[in-house]
Order: C-alpha cells, then sequence, then structure tokens
C-alpha cells in the first residue's frame, strides 16, 4: 500500500493550504464541520460525521450567479466565480456520493449548471474513511461504505502511524505527486460495518403506495423547518432572486442570487395565483421522500440518499427515513405475499 | 465552458399598455445577437423569465408569436414582488428575457382538426399566441371557437382584439364573466356553465384550455361529459419555477418537470401523473 505519515501529511496539507482554497473537518464552536483552513493546525482529524455535507462548498446555500451592474448606458452582468483550485479533505465518503447525485441532475443533464460545473472542476475531493458507522448512518443499505471510494478523488484510511492513501483519479494524482509517500506492506482492515441494514425498495415500488395513509403518519408531526433538506448531501432545491448591493446616481449594483430551497417549506409549490397544490404537510413530506427513492433514480440515476443518517438526527419531531423505508418495504412484502 | 443557462438576454421595454385591472402588455425588444437568434422561432405555448434588474426574475407565458414581428409581448399580472416592479418600469427601460422555455402546443399535428379554446382569466395570456397561429393560418385549421372567461369584466384580456376574432372567418368567440357589474351585458357564470351551453361537438376536435388550476379541472370534466376524450384535450400548466431548466425544482408534479416536461400536456398525460395538479 502506498502510505504517507502524520507529520509528512501535516506538511502536505499545509503546503496545500497556501496554494489552493483548502477546506476540512473543523471545530466550529463546538460544531465539527467542513469549513475553510488555513493550516493544518485547524484540521481536526478524529471526527464522526461533519454536522452538515459539504456540498456547501460546490453548491453554497447562498451564491451570487451573476454581478448586474445598471447604469445610465445600459446593463452589464458578470459571473463571480472564485479563481483559485479547492480541495476539500478529510470528505466522508457519504458526502462523495451526495455529489454525485448532484452532478446526474446538474451536469449530466442538458443545460449544464455552469456554475457548479466550475466548482466541480475546480475543486479535489480527498476522502477519509470513517473507520466505524456513526449513530444514525445506514450507507451500507444505500449502496456506499463507510470506507467506500465512489465519487473521490483520493481515499485516505487511518493506519499505524499514518494513512493509507488510495488514488483514484488523475485529479487525485496530482495532487498525490506533492506527497511524501512510501510503499508499505499490508492494507488497513475494512471498516466495521454495522449488522443492521434497512431497506431500501427499488423505484418502481412505490408508486403503489403513494396515496397511502402512512404519509399522514409520518407528514403530520412535520413543522415545515426545513433543516432535513439543509442537512441532506443530495437535496438541491434552489430559489433565484436579486439583491440590490448598492445604489447611487451613478447606477446601481445587483447581485442575482442563488440560495438553497426546501420542497418541505409550506409556500414551495404556491403558484402566483395563490392556489398551493402542496399545501399539506404529509403531501410535501411524501414528495420528500418520494424525490429520493422514486423521482430521482428514476429520472436521473442515483437514489437521492447516501445513508448518511443527518436527518434523523437534526429532526427535531423524530421523522426518521430509515423507518419511511421500513414502512414502505412492509407494505411491498405485505402485498406481495398476499 | 458552454453559456450560463441562467443569465438572462439584455432587452429593453418599448411598449407597455393596460389590458385589464392590475394586467399590463409589455413589448420588449431583445438587444443582444445572441438573444434575437434564441427567440427567432418560439413557439406558440413556450415562456420565458422575464427579469426587473433589481427585484428578480419570474416565468411567464409568451403571449405573442415571431411571425407578426420581433418584439416579446407578455402579460403580465401585478401579484407579487417582481411583478409589481415589471409593472413599475417606465417604456425604454432595460430588461432581461431568458428562454424561450419549456414545449409548445403542437400546431402542426392539430392541422385540419376544430379548435376550441377556453382561456380564463390570465390564463388566456398563452392562449393568444394559439389564437394568432390558426387566424394567420386560417385554412389549415377546422372551425375555431372561443370561449373567454374572467371573474369580472375588468379582467378581461385582450378585449380589443375581440371585434376581429369574432369576425373572423369560420370562428365563433364568447365571452363570459362569473359575476357582471352594471354596464355587463352579456353572458354570466363560470366558463364550464357556456361550455355546457354551447355543448361544442368533439367530432374531429381539440380543445385547448389555460386558466387558474381549479378551471382547468372542471373545463376537463364537462369536455369528458360532452365526449371528448383525453387525447383532444390540451392544458398548460404553471408554476412558481426559478430556473425553467429543470434544476431548481419547484415545478415538479411527481416525477415531472412542468418546466421541462411541459407546461403543455394533453389530458391523458396529466391522468397518468402520479401527483395532481389541484
Amino acid at each position: 500500500m502506498r502510505f504517507i505519515r502524520d507529520d509528512h501529511l501535516r506538511a502536505w496539507l499545509d503546503r496545500l493550504a497556501g496554494e489552493y482554497d483548502l477546506v476540512a473537518p473543523r471545530d466550529v464552536d463546538g460544531h465539527l464541520l467542513y469549513r475553510p483552513v488555513e493550516s493544518s493546525q485547524n484540521i481536526v482529524f478524529d471526527y464522526e460525521r461533519p454536522e452538515l455535507s459539504a456540498k456547501d462548498f460546490l453548491f453554497p446555500p447562498s451564491e451570487t450567479l451573476l454581478r448586474i451592474t445598471r447604469q445610465a448606458d445600459g446593463v452589464t452582468m458578470e459571473e463571480v466565480l472564485p479563481q483559485r483550485q479547492q480541495v476539500i479533505f478529510g470528505l466522508r465518503p457519504c458526502d462523495a456520493r451526495g455529489l454525485l447525485a448532484i452532478d446526474a441532475l446538474f451536469i449530466a443533464r442538458e443545460p449544464v449548471d455552469t456554475i457548479y460545473a466550475y466548482h466541480r472542476q475546480r475543486t479535489t475531493l480527498v476522502g477519509l474513511a470513517c473507520p466505524r458507522m456513526w449513530e444514525g448512518c445506514f450507507c451500507t443499505s444505500i449502496g456506499g461504505a463507510p470506507d467506500g471510494t465512489e465519487g473521490l478523488d483520493l481515499l485516505l484510511t487511518r493506519h499505524d502511524d499514518g494513512y493509507a492513501v488510495q488514488v483514484l483519479s488523475d485529479k487525485g494524482a496530482a495532487l498525490a505527486a506533492q506527497m511524501a509517500l512510501e510503499e508499505r506492506a499490508g492494507e488497513p482492515p475494512p471498516s466495521e460495518r454495522n449488522a443492521a441494514s434497512v431497506p431500501l425498495p427499488p423505484p418502481a415500488d412505490w408508486p403503489a403506495w403513494f396515496n397511502d395513509p402512512m404519509w399522514s403518519r409520518h407528514g403530520e408531526r412535520c413543522i415545515s423547518c426545513r433543516a432535513c433538506t439543509y442537512v441532506c448531501p443530495t437535496c438541491r432545491c434552489f430559489d433565484v432572486t436579486d439583491e440590490v448591493i448598492h445604489a447611487d446616481t451613478r447606477g446601481t449594483l445587483i447581485e442575482r442570487v442563488r440560495t438553497w430551497d426546501a420542497c418541505t417549506s409550506p409556500n414551495y409549490r404556491r403558484i402566483a395565483g395563490g392556489h398551493n397544490p402542496r399545501a399539506k404537510k404529509p403531501d410535501r413530506i411524501r414528495n420528500r421522500f418520494f424525490c429520493k427513492f422514486h423521482y430521482y433514480p428514476t429520472d436521473f440515476g442515483p437514489t437521492g440518499c447516501v445513508g448518511c443518517g443527518r436527518c434523523i438526527l437534526v429532526c427535531p419531531v423524530n421523522i426518521d427515513i430509515t423507518e419511511v423505508l421500513r414502512d414502505v418495504a412492509a407494505h411491498v412484502e405485505g402485498r406481495s405475499s398476499q | 465552458m458552454s453559456t450560463n443557462p441562467l443569465r438572462p438576454y439584455l432587452g429593453r421595454l418599448v411598449g407597455k399598455k393596460d389590458l385589464a385591472t392590475g394586467i399590463q402588455m409589455f413589448q420588449i425588444e431583445l438587444l443582444e445577437p445572441e438573444g434575437q437568434a434564441a427567440f427567432a422561432d418560439y413557439r406558440p405555448g413556450q415562456f420565458a423569465f422575464v427579469s426587473a434588474f433589481g427585484a428578480g426574475e419570474a416565468p411567464f407565458g409568451i403571449t405573442s408569436i415571431p411571425s407578426r414581428g420581433p418584439l416579446l409581448e407578455f402579460a403580465i399580472n401585478r401579484v407579487g414582488h417582481v411583478t409589481q416592479a415589471l409593472h413599475s418600469l417606465e417604456v425604454g427601460d432595460p430588461v432581461g428575457v431568458r428562454g424561450p422555455l419549456g414545449n409548445w402546443f403542437p400546431m402542426d399535428e392539430i392541422k385540419g382538426r376544430n379548435i376550441l379554446i377556453l382561456g380564463g382569466g390570465i390564463g388566456g395570456a398563452p392562449l393568444r399566441p394559439v389564437i394568432h397561429t390558426i387566424l394567420d393560418n386560417r385554412e389549415d385549421y377546422g372551425h375555431m371557437t372561443i370561449l373567454w372567461a374572467a371573474r369580472s369584466p375588468d379582467l378581461l384580456v385582450f378585449t380589443d382584439e375581440y371585434d376581429t376574432w369574432r369576425h373572423a372567418w369560420a370562428t365563433d368567440f364568447h365571452v363570459t364573466v362569473d359575476q357582471g357589474d352594471e354596464h355587463w351585458t352579456g353572458n354570466v357564470g363560470l366558463i364550464t356553465q357556456l361550455l355546457e351551453k354551447l355543448a361544442p361537438s368533439p367530432q374531429n376536435t381539440v380543445a385547448i384550455t389555460c386558466g387558474p388550476p381549479i378551471m382547468i379541472h372542471f373545463v376537463a370534466l364537462t369536455l369528458q361529459r360532452l365526449g371528448f376524450a383525453p387525447d383532444q384535450m390540451l392544458t398548460t400548466l404553471e408554476a412558481r419555477m426559478h430556473c425553467g431548466i429543470g434544476k431548481c425544482g419547484r415545478c415538479n408534479l411527481g416525477e415531472k418537470f412542468i418546466c421541462v416536461d411541459g407546461p403543455v400536456f394533453w389530458q391523458h398525460e396529466i391522468a397518468g401523473f402520479l401527483e395532481g395538479f389541484l
């Protein structure tokens, strides 16, 4: 195996921090988050699952799509994109798979979302395998693994006095070329898996249960706080609005801003005349789960869930995605045994 | 890198007039060659986002047809933040236009058929291009019956065109309002009541409906009673979209997106949707 010692890894990260926009697990007032870091000293190496996914750095919660300048002689529009290359270090494998799900819609399906594609192209993903699965995790039930490599450019796995390094792409190879790698005998053991698994009913099994009363049971307690979509690595709905940044006699500076949106918010489907076809909470909860397990895989390929379990931990009323999956699976099972 | 699909083309407001209470007609000239090329051949039923810079953008059905001239026309109801800002614009002001987006009415496929058009309120806006296309290519289509409706007389759109429509060859025009006023002498009642009274024959006919969701729903039921089959009914749906290119999620009807799978749908497609629009 290729191997890097702790001290060499830190030196490599310190060099990256100078050349790239470096994002890594960081303690922010007691919250473990992917955040920009200035040196390896800011990085937490021993952590569980960051509280938020890494989508922030490719599909930011709020991002200027266009800077619009309006003056007497007309209007000009320009994109304001960061120039530096970006490295996300310490990415958990589930979060890399979350980006693959967003790619399937934003990049693989025409027209390409050029701004998201630009962020993807400028970013290298350096994964750090989870030694085991954490509270709420069910990645192995959704086709992933705590030490999965899908979507990553490099994967590091903790071993002895450093990390085993797997090079998974050309981008990864380019970064690894700057690492003080050594060859060592052996391989790190695979990460621990949870014994229990969650059923994943195939997309085609869902429509039969669209009008089932289970959606009232799961959805009535929803308080439409939208935390589930906020922490989700695959939720990608967005709103676009204008903000006036500055206005004076010479002209107006406007930013056209894309912000995260959530299908669980009450007015999501409200139309201009005021009609709202999804005014009821169970209908919105149903949409969220149908999107993840029926619409998204049917329309775009990947499942819209990577089993990170964040939405389970963050929900203030204990709506549990694994409970929904078990419920649908039990319905499917019940019908096929009839 | 390919072109950012969320960047609007620059345009200028060159005409603006009141159509009805709270509804104005906007005429827009596109200023950039790329925008002019993009809108060279847009189709009846397609939509576009119009930007009031500083307030935002919103999607509207295009109410003009390219064969009648290069200006883009939109009938815009003042109902929210963006439409309020658009109504405040003056002739000469800059605007942005993004499109054309979505599918369109199959005007070629329905050639030779009788056409029944049912427009309710601002829902008449995306139907005007259908009417104009038929009027300008009259021999390509059979009889045209137009049923036009609004909640009240002051909300009727395109009133200055009614005489032209009424007197066109092989064209009937009927209008009704939910509630009249002291000057109104015409039909009073819902468009479905007028439809039942007129009872147009489904024979070789295609019905095209746009209006509020509740109207689309009940018009479809009435048409069904009159013998119209689902493959004789077209409608166009709306949503408060944010992208128009199938990304933002806002307009999903089950696994469909109104913006890219529609906005024009046959009734049999709608009947097959997992999730309803009502």
